[in-house]
C-alpha cells in the first residue's frame, strides 16, 4: 500500500485473524513449526516464571502471550531472539495493563531466569537496549492497535459472565484453570478474550457433572457461534493433544472427576463436526499475509479504520493556497 | 519532488505532557492535522502515558473528543496524528484579557462549552474513562465553537487499582479536595470537580482556586466552599490527609463572589449547577449526565 510519491506507507489494523490467515503469514516467517512450538511453550513458562517473581495478574500474561505470538507471525522466529523478544512483550504488556516495572527490572529477572549467574551492569544495559528497540517493532507489528488488550480480559470475563449465567463456583474455577492453559494458544490471536472465556465456560460446565451449559445466545454477550466454536474445539484439541504436558492435569480442584485426554474425546464427539470461524477465499492472495512488512519505508502510518484510507485516495479538499505542496 | 512524509509539518502548537505538539497538513487531502511527536525515553522506552492515549483515544469517538487518526512511526520516532483544533480554552480566553485584566466569556458561550465539555465527560465516563486532567489547556476549540477533550495522558480505565503513580493526576487548580486529601478511591466525581472549576473559570477569567500547593489549594477551597465536617462529608476525617486543624470557614455565596467579577448578569440556576459540580462530598458531586440534565442547560434539550 505503499504510496508512489512519498516514502510512507499506510496500514490497516487487522487484530484477529483466522487459523490459515495466521498460517499462510507465517510460511514467511516461521520455518520450522515443530522448533517454534516448543519454544513457544518454553516462553510461556518463563513469562509465568517472571509473572510470578513480580506477582503480576494473569492479564499481564495474557496481554505478553497476545503480543509475542502476533510478533511471529509477521517477523522471523529465531531461537536466539524469543526470551528477549518474550521480555520485551511484557514489559509492553505491563505498561499497557498498568502493573508498570522499570525494564532495568525486568531485564535483571529475565536474565537471572535464562540461567545467568552473574548479570554485570554491561550485559544488563544491553538487554535493555534490545528490549527498546524491540518495543516499538513489537508495537508496529500489531499496527499500535491496543483495542485488544485494553479492558477485556479472559479470566475477568469468566467471572462476569459466570454469574451472569449463574454458573456455579466449581464451574467458573475449573473454567479459570482451563482458560490457562487457553493462554498458550494461538486463538488469542483468532478471536476476542470475552470469546475464549465463554469457550472455556462451556467447556467447564461439560465437564462437571453438576452443571448445564445454558442453550444462550452468544449475541448477548457480544459474541457469535462461529467465534465460540472456534475457540472451543482450538482449546479441546489442545486437551486432546497435550494434555499430560497442561497445566490444567496438575492442578485439577479437589473433589473434581479425574481428567484425561479421553474425557476431552468424549467432550469433542458429542460435540459434532468441527466447526469454526469462516475462512476467507483470498488466504494465499491477500498482500496483507503474504507480503512480508517493509520496515524500510522511512513513515509507516497505522489506522483503525478503512475510512482513513479510502479518504486519501478519494482527495477532494484541496489545501489552502498558502499551504499548498508543490 | 519526492518527499518523506505524508505530512507537512508547520507551526509548532506547543508541548504536551510528552510531546511536543506541531501543526501539520495531510498532503493529499488537505486536511489539516494535530502531529504530536512522542519522545522516547531513554529509561523507559515508549512512555507509558503515550500508550495509554493512544490506547484511550482509539476507542473514544465522539464529537466532544478529539479524534486519534493514525500512529506514525519513523526511524526512531512516534507521531500521533490527531484532529487538528484551532484553539484551546486556555489560549482563548487569554486572548480576551484587557490589559491585566482577565475577561469573563458571553453567558452563552460558556453554557455552550459546559454543555459540550460535559458531554465528552459523560461519554468518557459511560465507556468507563476517567479523564483525570481536565484543564483549560486540554480543552480544544475551534472557530465554530466547538469544544473538544484532548489530551489523554493521563486518562484510564476505572476498575484499575491506582497505583504510586496517581499523585501525578489532574493539575492542581482543577483538583478535587477528596484527591488532594489523599484519596486513592476517586471515580468520575474527579473529573466533575473540574467541570465545575472550568465552568466558574469561563464565566470570570479567572481560576477559580489557584493554589500553589496542595496545602494552599485545600485552603482556597475551603475559604470558598466551607471546611467539610464528618455531618457535611461522612469519612472525611479519615482521609490521608485530613486535618483536624484545618481552619473552619463557612461557605460563602458563590453567587455574589461570582458577580462581582463579571458584567454578565447570573442567574441562581448556573449557581445551582456549580454548588452541584463542587460539591466537597465526591459522593454528592452530580454525575456528568445528571449536570446535563440541569434546567441551566434546558434550552438544549431534545
Amino acid at each position: 500500500m505503499a504510496s508512489q510519491n512519498f516514502q510512507t506507507a499506510i496500514l490497516l489494523s487487522r487484530p484477529y485473524l483466522t487459523r490459515e490467515q495466521i498460517k499462510r503469514a507465517q510460511q514467511n516467517t516461521i520455518a520450522d513449526r515443530r522448533i517454534y512450538n516448543q519454544k513457544r511453550i518454553s516462553v510461556f513458562k518463563f513469562l509465568c516464571d517472571i509473572c510470578v517473581q513480580f506477582k503480576f495478574p494473569r492479564k499481564t500474561l495474557e496481554t505478553a502471550m497476545y503480543f509475542y505470538q502476533r510478533y511471529y507471525v509477521f517477523n522471523k522466529f529465531e531461537t536466539e531472539m524469543c526470551y528477549d523478544v518474550a521480555t520485551s512483550c511484557l514489559f509492553i504488556a505491563c505498561k499497557q495493563v498498568e502493573t508498570i516495572k522499570k525494564v532495568a527490572d525486568l531485564c535483571a529477572v529475565s536474565l537471572r531466569l535464562r540461567s545467568i549467574v552473574k548479570v554485570s551492569p554491561e550485559m544488563l544495559d544491553n538487554c535493555k537496549k534490545r528490549i527498546f528497540q524491540l518495543e516499538l517493532h513489537i508495537l508496529e507489528t500489531c499496527c499500535f492497535d491496543y483495542r485488544v488488550n485494553n479492558t477485556v480480559h479472559i479470566d475477568e470475563f469468566i467471572v462476569k459472565i459466570g454469574k451472569e449465567l449463574s454458573l456455579n463456583y466449581k464451574a467458573c474455577h475449573l473454567a479459570w484453570l482451563i482458560a490457562f492453559d487457553a493462554l498458550k494458544l494461538e486463538i488469542l490471536l483468532m478471536v476476542p478474550q470475552h470469546t475464549i472465556a465463554i469457550a472455556a465456560l462451556k467447556i467447564a460446565c461439560e465437564l462437571s457433572d453438576d452443571t448445564e451449559w445454558p442453550n444462550v445466545r452468544y449475541t448477548l454477550f457480544e459474541s457469535d457461534e462461529p467465534s465460540v466454536n472456534e475457540a472451543y474445539f482450538d482449546i479441546v484439541n489442545f486437551f486432546i493433544n497435550v494434555f499430560d504436558l497442561s497445566d490444567l492435569k496438575d492442578n485439577l480442584p479437589q473433589g473434581f472427576r479425574k481428567l484425561s485426554i479421553e474425557t476431552f474425546m468424549d467432550l469433542k464427539r458429542k460435540a459434532g463436526e468441527e466447526k469454526g470461524l469462516k475462512e476467507p477465499e483470498n488466504v494465499a492472495t491477500d498482500a496483507y499475509l503474504t507480503k512480508e512488512r517493509d520496515y524500510t519505508v522511512r513513515e509507516r502510518r497505522y489506522v483503525l479504520s478503512r475510512k482513513r484510507i479510502n479518504d486519501e485516495n478519494r482527495p477532494t479538499v484541496r489545501p489552502a493556497k498558502k499551504d499548498r505542496i508543490e | 519532488m519526492a518527499s518523506s512524509s505524508q505530512f507537512k509539518q508547520l507551526e509548532k502548537l506547543g508541548n504536551g505532557t510528552y510531546a511536543t505538539v506541531y501543526k501539520g497538513l495531510n498532503k493529499t487531502t488537505g486536511v489539516y492535522v494535530a502531529l504530536k511527536e512522542v519522545k522516547l525515553d531513554s529509561e523507559e522506552g515508549t512512555p507509558s502515558t503515550a500508550i495509554r492515549e493512544i490506547s484511550l483515544m482509539k476507542e473514544l469517538k465522539h464529537e466532544n473528543i478529539v479524534r486519534l487518526y493514525d500512529v506514525i512511526h519513523t526511524e526512531n520516532k512516534l507521531t500521533l496524528v490527531f484532529e487538528f483544533m484551532d484553539n484551546d480554552l486556555k489560549k482563548y480566553m487569554d486572548s480576551r484579557t484587557v490589559g491585566n485584566n482577565p475577561q469573563g466569556l458571553e453567558l452563552s458561550l460558556v453554557k455552550y462549552f459546559e454543555w459540550q465539555l460535559l458531554q465528552g465527560v459523560a461519554f468518557c465516563h459511560e465507556n468507563k474513562i476517567l479523564h483525570r486532567d481536565l484543564k483549560p489547556q486540554n480543552l480544544l476549540i475551534n472557530n465554530k465553537g466547538q469544544l473538544k477533550l484532548g489530551d489523554f495522558g493521563l486518562a484510564r480505565a476505572f476498575g484499575i487499582p491506582v497505583n504510586t503513580f496517581s499523585s501525578e493526576v489532574v493539575t492542581l487548580w482543577y483538583r478535587a479536595p477528596d484527591v488532594l486529601m489523599g484519596s486513592r478511591t476517586y471515580s468520575t466525581s474527579i473529573d466533575i470537580w473540574s467541570c465545575g472549576c472550568i465552568l466558574a473559570e469561563m464565566i470570570t477569567g479567572k481560576p477559580l482556586f489557584p493554589g500553589t500547593n496542595d496545602e494552599e489549594q485545600l485552603k482556597l477551597i475551603f475559604e470558598t466552599m466551607g471546611t467539610p465536617t464528618e455531618r457535611t462529608w461522612p469519612g472525611v476525617s479519615s482521609l490521608p490527609k485530613y486535618n483536624p486543624q484545618f481552619p473552619q470557614h463557612l461557605p460563602k455565596d458563590l453567587g455574589a463572589l461570582l458577580q462581582s467579577q463579571t458584567r454578565e448578569k447570573l442567574d441562581g440556576s448556573v449557581i445551582d449547577l456549580l454548588h452541584g459540580l463542587l460539591k466537597l462530598n465526591p459522593d454528592k458531586r452530580l454525575s456528568a449526565k445528571q449536570a446535563l440534565n440541569h434546567p441551566w442547560f434546558s434550552e438544549y434539550y431534545q
